[in-house]
């Protein structure tokens, strides 16, 4: 036991490392979806934003680091804001037009940036300080992982109290729930639905400059992270932080720890796991934990 | 959640492969309007110009353009007009692109094509439409026994055939196979066992990745050193090289088990992306930049200065495709399809930067393969040759 436990150690801390990122990532696009009803395709174009950013503005340096954060959410920000405006005049025309329309933009956007950046995966530097490898009971571990676990670890306790426990938080649930009664309580929901819209594409670019290290920028890398995002709100269960955090940490150890243990099985894993869900709780892991 | 938003689930899943699918089949033949025969001889260029192949596109086109800038924009003497058509991706568009050089440009040769699975896809086309296809890069296994089918790089699985001898002999202990999940992966470390085990050697395990899916390596790095093996032969190019050469470094294994590859995992501009976390990888492939000999030099001089790079593989084939066809034309002393393609069959020895080569009965090419470390040299990394590892072809 104890030596089972020492030989996947490591994928079990890098499957924490990777669940955080997809937490980042999925949360965005499951509480646009969730509570907008908007099916935003162009949500792995914000994360290359932000994965982009962090390459381009990366030295090795803090000031660099955090350059690349600041510039990657605010042009997370303008994305999404962008985004929810494109999509609102869509709002009574159903997901396909949506999908469309969205899944257009990520690809121009893919264009734009292999002009801007080129065709390769590009690397991404951490800064400096934070490069090398640790050890871990022995094991050799990126220092980088390690930190990412800790900021992403408190980025994601902090989006559960804004959206759970705030009185912002309560604002934007009672919107989804009755918009109407909100609107006459004087309150502008439009603005709300922009907020909440622009807020998830931050963290999706966010997420991007932090987990650049990680995973780098490149052609591709979008739809990646989109389909890994969209399992994972499958898994966890549509617009809710506690389902997004649930399904992208389960899906984590899913790619590392489950991969370690049969990488044989490594193409099926992911989907398996989604059918597994589906099957015993096809509302989502969230119902786990929810009282209803 | 509510079924409604099962529903919409489902519907999302639906709507993203439909609008992926009808953006994949969208790609590649923005065309100019055919000409007449009777002008300068027409040669097609295939190869990608989007999507993720695109730089090793990039690489070919720059390669073929310094031939015929050397020529003076004459190949056989001929002043020649190249077409490009864009690969893409996909066998769908890449056979798009082909079909569009065959029928509507009406090319009299075309070379290129970086994908094994476009090169499977076109085959059939260049045999019975009888255009000589120079391809500068594809050559998959099971490519054989074609007429008007050639390829100036080397089959899949000659990069493995090239090393598993030399890993036999100069490791001790079991090596590790692992390789990305498709056919080009299969082809290599089945090449590697092929010379791999007469040589005495034997095999830890034999992994494959799942390709492209696979960004993270870490269970498989994870698995790697709980086997104990002294040394892995591995094959990842493009993005894929990039993230396995880092995180192979990050994970501590650099250093400890020593890396053998296809050459590819350390071809060009995946080389500075992978930093320094590369040094001390070893690769086989049948060319280097600091070969040592006159047409390299040369060939390296007017490539440095039209691209700022120093040359691949990938932009060595294509000069060599325009040498071929050069050749070819010059000997057959027409410019139509067929007397080219008989005349490319009886070129002999082609003098190239790789050193001196020649077709085979498979119409791919014999030649001398190398063994290369990625070193740092002025602040700069590059695939530097050990030794020689023998003629294959």
């Amino acid at each position: 036991m104890l030596d089972w436990f020492d030989t996947n150690l490591v994928s079990m801390v890098d499957g924490v490392a990777y669940g955080l990122l997809l937490f980042t990532l999925a949360v965005g696009l499951s509480l646009v979806f969730g509570m907008m009803d908007v099916l935003n395709l162009a949500h792995g174009s914000l994360y290359l934003v932000g994965a982009f950013a962090a390459y381009a503005l990366s030295d090795g340096s803090w000031l660099g680091f955090a350059l690349a954060i600041g510039v990657g959410m605010v042009a997370g920000i303008f994305g999404g804001g962008l985004l929810a405006a494109m999509t609102a005049p869509l709002s009574g025309r159903g997901h396909l037009d949506q999908a469309a329309l969205t899944l257009g933009v990520s690809l121009i956007a893919a264009e734009v940036m292999v002009m801007i950046f080129g065709a390769e995966v590009v690397p991404t530097q951490p800064p400096d300080a934070l490069a090398g490898s640790a050890s871990i009971l022995g094991h050799r571990y990126p220092v980088y992982r390690l930190v990412f676990i800790a900021v992403a670890g408190l980025l994601a306790v902090g989006v559960y109290v804004a959206f759970e426990r705030s009185s912002l938080g309560a604002l934007v649930r009672a919107t989804v729930a009755d918009r109407d009664m909100v609107r006459a309580m004087g309150v502008d929901t439009r603005l709300v639905l922009f907020g909440v819209f622009a807020f998830g594409a931050a963290l999706a670019a966010l997420g991007g400059a932090l987990g650049a290290p990680i995973l780098a920028p490149g052609p591709g890398v979008d739809e990646n992270v989109l389909v890994l995002s969209l399992v994972v709100i499958v898994i966890g269960g549509l617009g809710s932080v506690k389902g997004a955090l649930l399904g992208a940490l389960v899906i984590g150890q899913v790619q590392t720890l489950g991969v370690a243990l049969l990488p044989t099985y490594a193409p099926f894993l992911l989907f398996g796991a989604m059918l597994v869900v589906l099957a015993w709780r096809p509302q989502g892991l969230a119902s786990l934990v929810t009282r209803s | 959640m509510t079924p409604r938003r099962i529903t919409r689930l489902t519907l999302a899943f639906g709507a993203l492969g439909a609008t992926l699918g009808v953006a994949a089949c969208g790609g590649g033949t923005l065309g100019s309007t055919s000409e007449e025969a009777s002008g300068p001889v027409k040669i097609g260029l295939l190869v990608p110009q989007s999507g993720v192949y695109k730089s090793l596109g990039d690489d070919m086109k720059a390669g073929f353009e310094v031939y015929l800038k050397e020529k003076g924009n004459k190949l056989g003497g001929k002043e020649v007009q190249v077409v490009t058509a864009d690969e893409g991706e996909t066998a769908d568009t890449g056979k798009a692109a082909a079909d569009k050089l065959v029928k509507q440009d009406k090319a009299t040769v075309v070379t290129g094509v970086v994908s094994s699975a476009t090169m499977n896809g076109v085959v059939d086309l260049f045999e019975t439409s009888q255009i000589p296809l120079v391809g500068s890069n594809a050559s998959p296994t099971t490519l054989t026994g074609k007429k008007f089918v050639w390829r100036t790089s080397y089959v899949n699985d000659e990069p493995g055939k090239a090393l598993g001898a030399y890993v036999a002999k100069h490791e001790t202990g079991p090596v590790y196979l692992l390789a990305a999940d498709y056919q080009a992966g299969k082809d290599e470390t089945g090449g590697f066992k092929e010379s791999f085990a007469p040589a005495g050697g034997k095999v830890a395990d034999e992994v494959y990745t799942p390709f492209p899916a696979t960004k993270n390596f870490q269970p498989f790095l994870a698995n790697l050193q709980k086997s104990g093996a002294k040394s892995v032969f591995t094959f990842y190019a493009g993005g894929a090289a990039v993230d396995f050469v880092k995180q192979y470094d990050q994970f501590g294994l650099a250093g400890k088990v020593q890396h053998y590859s296809a050459g590819f995992l350390t071809e060009g501009g995946v080389l500075t992306a992978q930093g320094t976390s590369a040094v001390g990888t070893r690769t086989a492939m049948n060319y280097s930049a600091d070969l040592d000999n006159p047409v390299n030099q040369k060939f390296v001089a007017a490539y440095q200065s039209a691209t700022g790079k120093l040359p691949t593989t990938y932009a060595m084939a294509s000069y060599d495709a325009a040498r071929v066809i050069d050749m070819a034309i010059q000997k057959a002393g027409k410019t139509d399809s067929k007397s080219i393609n008989a005349a490319i069959g009886e070129l002999g020895e082609i003098e190239s930067p790789r050193g001196t080569w020649s077709f085979n009965d498979n119409g791919t090419p014999k030649q001398m393969w190398y063994l290369r470390e990625v070193k740092e040299q002025d602040g700069k990394l590059a695939n530097v040759v050990i030794e020689e590892l023998g003629e294959l072809g």
